[in-house]
């Protein structure tokens, strides 16, 4: 809570993006945070609208609205229809009724998905400027706000508006990993009046209520994190096997196909030089068709998953090794 | 009774009336009568037509205008009474209609018009029939007194209806009906002799012993006047019609009956045989006629043995379809057959039989020299074996017919010993074998309970005279160990021999003897090849396979048990394969023609091996193997199952939204394992052994209160096993002491079994002697490195997986595997592209 401006920037420094900053209301941030606690419990995951307004190539959100659950017997349920009616109430009590995005709450670190992917890239189609916020309520509750925004980069739009994932236009297009998803940095924005708010808790807070940060119990996190990267490196090896037996297919009956010219060739030159006329041409592709192949995009988005993952453990463990080394300093002192 | 409506073959009682009705006057009234007949009769004949060539809807257009023109006629017939060749037609065109409905095959083959049509007509004429009922009825009881099957009456109704009309007709014509009717009654006369002549054999056969020329002369006395009398008499004619061609067959007036005559005529017999037209039945009735006649005569027994081989063959040959199997009448007229030629041969040593005597060959007369015949009795004999079997597997098992059917067991049995006893003294050594191998096939699936009972010591005094007379009797172990070391050293064809071991062994299995069994098994190598051989050689290595595994289970043997069942039960078709039914299945994996096929190789139900035990058996050895296994390797990622189908089960179990008390057999293995997991043998037990398991599967083991006592003993090991595996980590130290209380087990079997773990590695601890506790060691990994070893090895899997990519990416195949082992793709970082490698290269 102290930490008004956090400026979690990230390396890319996106130049093209109409949107470099956000600024986040207090509001948004609790909001977010009440409706996880009320709603969201282990893996489930809650989601809801960002309304706010662009300023410049600023983003401000000023306000959201959670999507209420629903289970899969409600089939009248209209979420779009829900929307509408939402920001409908919401201009006629004057908040900024605008749609800049969309939130979720993340269960150790697994956002990155298809899912996430499809809704992102129509949300970013609609309208250009919205994104995507990811709030980790596990990390929260260990005592450090963990709230990003995302959205896609430009050259994964145009991928995702071709609608082709094959190996071929990934290559051309230079797409990693690592240039799937851009961080906006945020900044949360307060009015004076809750500032000094806050000031006044400040003070009043003892140092008990901080000692969550303090907590050296780690291997269950570990674990966790752990079990759901092995689960992902599993899809990953899953998806190198069946591009490589793609791969094998191809390379064989690209063999195939050159053995049949080679020897169409020959009977031709040998009917030639015996005055017939050559074989009529067919159509080679007909006859050797292309396998198919395995859409890659799945394996982009394990990559970047695992990836994330990786650098959650980094952080953790980075994190909990400071803390044991102090904590082996107290006891030292104490002792 | 107008001579019009008269039967066809009516003609005396005509006679009697027809002179002064048939007048020119009368016949101008007659007119529309006759008329109408000849309607009818058309129709009827394009009705027979159809039936022939099968074609219902001709059938049916026809009938449905015959029906028209009796209903326009009504008024006649009222008057005069409905005719009977209209009767005859209703009753034959039902029960035609019948047989056609019951022929699910045929009706499957007619097309869809065709179809339609039979089920129209079969209700039509239910419907209408009910109108005529007595008639009908009247009608067939009439047809019953013939002698002869189905397919001959209706021809020879054909005829005789035809005759009919041509007799009508002609008296139609004028004057002369009575000279038709002369000639009508000589057809009839010569047919009726010849009915009379097989009656004749009958009776010959019987025993009658009256000389044969004077029953001729008596019969055709009667004969004449049969035929002049009344109708009564006419019925039997319809017998004899289809003899007409065999008349000369018989002998001649007179003729001196001697062997060459026999010879003969038994040829000519034969000559019928397997020909489209002959009367089956009749054929038998005639060669034991002839065997009456020789036997009367005192041709001898060579002839008599010819004549009998010949009987019980044309007995086979009664049923032309191969998945037919034996009427009771006939299985019992053959096995009197066998019986009586067994009786012959023994009684007369001088008489060879073989099937490689030529026909010409022979010595059938009674000479000097011994007798010669051809002809086999062993394959009779394996014949009405299969014939046996075959009406077994098409009788309900759970009838009283089953039971009576299992009755003649005994006698098969009976005739098989006695051929065996016959063979042994005058057989060739393959003969013997194939017969030794028929006696096997009828003891080895039996549990010789006399030899149990002895074994046990239990020769209680109180036992009736009959069981002493029993038990006198050799064991089978005994007589198995004889037949089938006999086949061992004399057989030359593989089969007979294969088929005889692994009786072998299902007998002693069957009888707990489990390492002579196991012995065997191994010592024959069948496991290696039995894929080569037929079907029923395979069912029968199925049925001693699990046998075997019951044994194992039986003796305590967990592991071999498992082992023995695992092949038949993981493919979750045991029925299939031990040949005990056939399983669901859709008609693109199985035509008709392939499950005839299976049908014929079903084990008779009095054979079959319980399935439920079987399942049971298996399930409860996996349960013992598995449920420790699981418990020592949690957190193993590479922790194979030992049983697919037990965790099948188990997870059948997990899947249940309410968990009630266990009902089926599955469910208390299921909920037996649930308890094992916790170490808690009490409920373990409980759930194995109560009143619903012995009643379903442990009172089915001869020594049911061992095999209990078995297990009882291992569930408390292994759930020992188990709890230690569990809740090790949870303990600094344990009393053996208070494991041996917990487990009811004593100390020494605690602290073998304790220290066989601490051996195999299987449990971190050592034991402290003094203090008889058992310390345990913190080595295992926590669930934290357990994970992150377990990453690793994901991981350099997919490093793997990636490096065969890039492999095929350079088009170096070898590349990947010539690299060494250790260094793995540390070494490949180097290999990027050439350039980087070079320069690399030349740095070093």
């Amino acid at each position: 809570m102290g930490s008004l401006k956090d400026s979690a920037v990230s390396g890319s420094n996106p130049l093209d993006s109409p949107v470099k900053q956000i600024q986040i209301d207090g509001l948004v941030v609790l909001k977010i945070i009440k409706h996880y606690q009320e709603e969201g419990q282990g893996s489930e995951v809650v989601q809801g609208v960002l309304l706010g307004l662009v300023v410049e190539d600023r983003l401000e959100i000023t306000n959201c609205f959670p999507f209420p659950q629903h289970t899969e017997d409600d089939v009248d349920f209209d979420e779009v229809q829900y929307q509408m009616e939402m920001m409908r109430s919401l201009r006629h009590v004057n908040i900024d009724h605008l749609h800049v995005g969309w939130y979720q709450s993340t269960y150790y670190g697994s956002f990155v998905s298809r899912a996430l992917l499809d809704s992102q890239f129509s949300y970013q189609h609609a309208i250009e400027e919205s994104v995507v916020l990811i709030y980790d309520p596990i990390k929260t509750a260990q005592g450090s706000l963990c709230l990003k925004a995302y959205r896609l980069t430009p050259k994964l739009m145009e991928i995702c508006k071709e609608k082709d994932f094959s190996p071929e236009t990934l290559k051309k297009a230079c797409v990693g990993y690592e240039h799937m998803l851009e961080e906006v940095p945020i900044v949360i924005k307060n009015s004076h009046l809750i500032n000094v708010l806050l000031l006044d808790l400040q003070e009043k807070s003892m140092v008990a209520d901080k000692h969550e940060l303090l907590n050296l119990s780690s291997s269950n996190h570990l674990e966790k994190s752990l079990q759901l990267l092995m689960d992902r490196v599993d899809g990953m090896s899953q998806e190198i096997v069946k591009y490589n037996s793609y791969c094998r297919n191809l390379s064989k009956q690209q063999q195939q196909k050159q053995q049949y010219l080679q020897r169409r060739q020959q009977e031709n030159t040998q009917r030639q030089s015996r005055g017939e006329p050559p074989l009529p041409e067919e159509d080679i592709n007909k006859m050797f068709k292309p396998p198919q192949a395995p859409p890659r995009m799945d394996t982009l988005l394990i990559a970047g998953q695992v990836n994330n993952y990786c650098q959650n453990i980094k952080a953790f463990t980075s994190q909990n090794l400071g803390k044991l080394f102090m904590a082996e300093a107290l006891q030292g002192h104490s002792s | 009774m107008s001579r019009f409506f008269a039967t066809g073959s009516d003609s005396e009682s005509e006679e009697s009336s027809s002179a002064d009705e048939i007048t020119p006057k009368k016949r101008i009234v007659c007119c529309p009568l006759r008329f109408r007949f000849e309607e009818f009769t058309n129709i009827i004949k394009t009705i027979r037509n159809a039936m022939k060539i099968r074609d219902m809807s001709k059938c049916l257009e026809e009938f449905e205008q015959l029906y028209r023109a009796f209903l326009k006629s009504k008024t006649i017939m009222d008057k005069e009474g409905v005719p009977q060749f209209y009767i005859r037609l209703l009753a034959d065109l039902e029960d035609y209609l019948n047989q056609l409905w019951e022929d699910k095959e045929g009706k499957k083959k007619m097309n869809k018009n065709n179809a339609k049509a039979l089920s129209t007509l079969r209700q039509k004429i239910r419907k209408y029939n009910k109108d005529f009922e007595t008639e009908i009825a009247s009608y067939k009881e009439v047809l019953n007194c013939s002698p002869n099957d189905e397919e001959s009456e209706s021809e020879d109704d054909e005829e005789s209806e035809d005759w009919g009309s041509d007799s009508v007709d002609s008296g139609g014509e004028s004057e002369d009906n009575e000279g038709a009717a002369a000639s009508l009654a000589v057809v009839f006369l010569k047919k009726y002799v010849c009915f009379n002549l097989e009656l004749l054999s009958v009776f010959l056969f019987d025993g009658f012993k009256r000389k044969r020329h004077k029953k001729m002369e008596q019969v055709d006395e009667e004969a004449d006047e049969e035929g002049e009398g009344e109708e009564g008499g006419w019925e039997k004619v319809k017998g004899g019609v289809p003899l007409v061609k065999e008349k000369p067959k018989m002998f001649a007036k007179g003729t001196e009956i001697n062997n060459a005559v026999v010879i003969k005529k038994l040829n000519e017999i034969l000559q019928a045989r397997g020909k489209k037209g002959t009367d089956r039945s009749a054929q038998i009735e005639l060669l034991h006629a002839l065997a009456g006649i020789s036997n009367e005569n005192n041709l001898g027994e060579g002839i008599l043995v010819k004549i009998k081989f010949n009987i019980i063959a044309s007995l086979y040959d009664y049923n032309t379809n191969l998945a037919a199997f034996m009427k009771a009448e006939m299985w019992k007229k053959c096995l009197e057959c066998i019986d009586e030629l067994l009786d012959i041969l023994f009684e007369n040593s001088n008489i060879f039989i073989g099937e490689n005597i030529a026909e010409d060959s022979e010595n059938l007369a009674i000479s000097d020299q011994p007798f010669r015949v051809r002809g086999c009795i062993l394959t009779l004999v394996e014949r009405m074996d299969e014939e046996f079997t075959k009406i077994m597997q098409n009788t309900d098992p759970h009838s009283q017919e089953y039971v009576d059917n299992l009755k003649d067991e005994g006698r098969v049995c009976g005739i098989i010993d006695r051929l065996l006893q016959y063979l042994e003294s005058k057989g060739s050594t393959e003969e013997v074998c194939r017969v030794y191998l028929r006696r096997i096939m009828h003891t080895y699936y039996k549990f010789d309970y006399k030899a149990h009972r002895r074994s046990l010591g239990l020769q209680g005094e109180t036992k009736s005279e009959q069981d002493q007379e029993e038990s006198e009797g050799e064991d089978s172990a005994i007589i198995m160990d004889r037949l089938c070391k006999f086949i061992y050293a004399k057989d030359r064809t593989d089969r007979i021999r294969t088929c005889a071991i692994l009786c072998h062994i299902y007998h002693h299995a069957l009888h707990s003897r489990w390492y002579q069994a196991r012995d065997l098994m191994l010592m024959s190598h069948l496991q290696d090849n039995i894929q080569h051989a037929d079907p029923p050689v395979q069912i029968l290595y199925n049925r001693t396979m699990v046998q075997l595994g019951i044994c194992a289970f039986r003796q305590g043997m967990i592991k071999d048990a498992h082992n023995a069942l695992l092949d038949i039960q993981s493919s979750g078709r045991a029925k299939e394969l031990l040949g005990q039914g056939l399983l669901m299945r859709n008609m693109q994996e199985r035509n008709a023609e392939q499950e005839k096929i299976e049908k014929r190789r079903q084990v008779p139900f009095h054979m079959h091996i319980n399935l439920e035990l079987l399942e049971c058996v298996y399930l409860v050895s996996a349960m013992l193997l598995e449920i420790p296994y699981m418990a020592a390797h949690e957190f193993d990622a590479r922790r194979r199952m030992i049983s697919k189908q037990f965790h099948h089960q188990l997870r059948v179990g997990e899947r249940q939204p309410l968990l009630g008390p266990p009902e089926s057999m599955r469910e208390h293995v299921v909920a037996a394992s649930k308890a094992m997991k916790m170490g808690d043998w009490k409920t373990c037990h409980s759930f194995i052994i109560n009143e619903k398991m012995n009643s379903k599967v442990w009172d089915l083991f001869p020594e049911t209160q061992r095999v209990r006592e078995m297990l009882v003993r291992k569930i408390q090991e292994e759930s020992l096993r188990t709890y230690l595996f569990t809740y090790s980590s949870v303990y600094d130290s344990l009393s053996m002491e208070t494991l041996s209380e917990m487990f009811e087990l004593e100390l020494p079997t605690v602290h073998s079994i304790i220290s066989k773990m601490i051996i195999n590695e299987e449990l971190m601890a050592s034991l402290d002697q003094p203090t008889q506790t058992v310390v345990m060691h913190r080595t295992e990994p926590t669930s934290l490195q357990n994970m992150t070893l377990q990453l690793a090895e994901k991981l350099g899997g997919l490093v793997e997986n990636n490096e065969r990519v890039f492999d095929l990416k350079q088009g170096v195949y070898g590349g990947y595997f010539n690299r060494d082992q250790k260094g793995g793709y540390q070494q490949r970082q180097n290999y990027q592209r050439g350039g980087y490698r070079n320069q690399n290269q030349s740095s070093y």
